[in-house]
């Protein structure tokens, strides 16, 4: 079967590539390793695996290599691997109260029930690029204690349970135990239920999500509330599956989330102004701008109940392969729909000369 | 989709009997890039939307090589109807050559195997982003359409709750308002490429844009037409020999495009639809470029 035209099309194309890779692969400098993405960008690897919806710390480095360090981009080829991926088998469920935590930041509470961990953090670093190489750490420096800070703590408190317990908290705990809403099998538009609404911004893109909160604290179509958080955590939690012969649980690996709690002063004139609620944020990898926009979001669609497009906003407008794609698709050839277009504009005039 | 052919790999050959095993199994390069569980479920949605003409069917839209926007949603539907004896056609803007068709046929291609083909009585398959071929077409043919925004009834309504109503109660009176305001404003319905059409009398749909010219071969077809909207996770269907009408009114003869009797520079044709060079003499030519070539040589 033939394919007689010349194919200037295809000529560009094979151009565009070999000019990408070339120019990346023969860059004058050293070519950035695996383990250095992982190692020392390691939240730009947490950031695309969790917006790829995907735990594959060297496949997401090997992504953002790929991707001249675009996140979307990344997060493109995380996600179009993924597809071509059978689903094997599916993880028995954890407790969040599994989780070693590494930093727990309890803001409620000066004191609350388990500890305070700061860990790995620069909220209270004074933001000053270091321009010399004078201030880099070797490793005879003994005044970094890594053994005891990096030590991992079990969780043996949350502050939803402590409210619970000081009956502070409104009971929107469910009986039932639904499966959750799989949104990469279902597409998630409203109504719809919480599982799709959490898993869909677990899986957004962060600066979405963290638009879509500040919008509708200074937007002009939204309004919401502050919230004070409960907790703020990051850890590592296991992951089992049942064992194909025995049925047991077996352990095959891990991975690392980060954990929010968000207290929602309850006022509205038809809600319980004696107790709280708790909305729920909860992403791959150590993420926290995403998990607490996530949570704030959470319990404020719920309060919203449908009255305002916010959860449409949330479901379908949170996603970064859905916004950058389309967005970037302007750059197709449009010329078809445009000569229809510059058709009517003649069409309209010629009828507003009389000439019809 | 009698044609389909289930892939040559089967997904796990065996049951495993350890955990290395169920972890560590892999299959080799998948016939048509998506595994066979996603291939079939695009199939039921696309069976489904076959079964209710014009009804938008949710799917799981999975992330293509190609990016959402960019015919990922064609791409799909081609993928989960293609089997090893189709022959595929892809076309942007009317254009085999164009740089999108090229990149999303030579994924077809490489990911199957199957021939490609720029004339239509050799495809089985035609992927087109916003056109349809000038040629005719049979029962032989799948038409698969790219659809970069599903819904109708967007410009008349945002929220998503509110157009499911709509289209369940058939409830179109906004629509027809819109046009008719659209009438009165202009003079005439302004309403460019992706002209609303019912569907079988019952759905009114998106026509992904193709242009107006392209709408009357989709009433009575004899060939299969599926849309994929990858992005918005929906596809639907005009199955062959179903009712398509553009909206209008009785008085107001629905209208194609027209040139003003320009004619093609390369063949000489003014029965097709020709797209212009900007501020040239003699500028006009086919925007489907295989029809062009054929005509110049018959």
């Amino acid at each position: 079967m033939g394919y007689a035209a010349a194919r200037g099309g295809l000529n560009a194309i094979l151009t565009a590539e070999n000019l990408v890779r070339r120019l990346r692969d023969l860059d004058p400098s050293e070519r950035i390793e695996l383990d250095q993405f992982t190692g020392r960008l390691r939240l730009l690897v947490d950031r695309v695996m969790g917006e790829s919806g995907l735990w594959a710390p060297e496949l997401a480095a090997m992504a953002l290599r790929q991707g001249e360090g675009d996140l979307i981009e990344a997060v493109h080829l995380l996600r179009a691997y993924k597809s071509t991926l059978g689903r094997l088998d599916t993880a028995i469920p954890v407790h969040a109260n599994d989780i070693q935590l590494v930093r727990r930041v309890v803001p409620a509470f000066r004191e609350p029930g388990g500890p305070q961990i700061l860990g790995r953090s620069t909220d209270y670093t004074a933001r000053m690029l270091t321009t010399t190489d004078r201030d880099i750490v070797d490793a005879s420096d003994s005044t970094t204690t890594l053994d005891t800070a990096l030590k991992t703590r079990p969780s043996n408190s949350r502050m939803s349970d402590v409210l619970r317990d000081m009956d502070l908290l409104v009971d929107r705990r469910r009986t039932d135990d639904p499966e959750p809403f799989d949104i990469t099998r279902t597409p998630a538009k409203p109504p719809a239920p919480r599982s799709a609404l959490l898993s869909s911004m677990a899986r957004a893109e962060t600066g979405a999500l963290v638009n879509q909160w500040y919008r509708n604290i200074l937007g002009p179509d939204g309004y919401l509330h502050e919230v004070t958080l409960g907790e703020v955590r990051h850890g590592k939690l296991p992951i089992n599956v049942r064992h194909p012969m025995t049925g047991g649980s077996v352990n095959i690996g891990s991975f690392r989330a980060t954990e929010v709690e968000a207290i929602e002063d309850l006022n509205g004139s038809e809600e319980d102004r004696t107790r709280f609620d708790v909305g729920y944020g909860f992403c791959f990898g150590h993420n926290e701008r995403k998990a607490i926009a996530m949570a704030n979001l959470d319990i404020a669609c719920y309060r919203d109940g449908a009255k305002s497009g916010l959860e449409q906003s949330l479901l379908m407008t949170t996603d970064g392969l859905d916004s950058a794609g389309f967005l970037e698709h302007l750059k197709l050839p449009h010329y078809v729909t445009f000569r229809s277009m510059v058709e009517r504009k003649v069409a309209v005039r010629r009828v507003a000369d009389g000439k019809n | 989709m009698g044609r389909t052919e289930m892939t040559l790999e089967a997904t796990v050959n065996s049951s495993p009997t350890t955990i290395a095993e169920l972890v560590g199994h892999r299959t080799t390069e998948t016939f048509a890039l998506l595994d066979e569980e996603s291939k079939r479920e695009i199939r039921r949605a696309l069976l489904q939307a076959v079964c209710i003409p014009g009804y938008q069917v949710p799917f799981g839209s999975r992330e293509m090589p190609v990016a959402r926007g960019w015919g990922s949603g064609g791409l799909q539907v081609t993928l989960a109807c293609v089997g090893a004896d189709d022959a595929v056609k892809v076309i942007d803007q009317g254009d085999d050559e164009g740089v999108n068709a090229v990149n999303l046929r030579r994924l077809v291609t490489m990911s199957t195997g199957i021939d490609e083909t720029t004339e239509v009585d050799e495809a089985t398959l035609i992927q087109s982003r916003h056109r349809i071929p000038e040629d005719d077409m049979n029962e032989n043919h799948i038409l698969i359409l790219q659809v970069p925004v599903p819904e109708p009834l967007r410009g008349i309504e945002r929220d998503i709750r509110e157009l499911a109503r709509m289209h369940a109660e058939a409830d179109y009176s906004r629509m027809w308002v819109s046009l008719y305001e659209d009438k009165v404003r202009n003079g005439v319905i302004t309403q460019s490429t992706g002209y609303p059409c019912l569907v079988a009398s019952r759905y009114i749909v998106a026509t992904t844009p193709i242009p107006r010219w392209d709408i009357p071969r989709l009433h009575q077809s004899k060939f299969l037409t599926l849309f994929g909207a990858g992005r918005e996770k929906r596809v639907y269907a005009i199955p062959p020999y179903t009712d398509v009408e553009p909206l209008t009114f009785e008085d107001v003869p629905f209208e194609v495009e027209s040139a003003d009797g320009a004619t093609c520079r390369l063949c000489g044709s003014s029965d097709s639809f020709l797209v212009e060079m900007p501020g040239k003499q003699e500028s006009w030519s086919c925007s489907d470029t295989a029809w062009c070539r054929r005509q110049r040589n018959t």
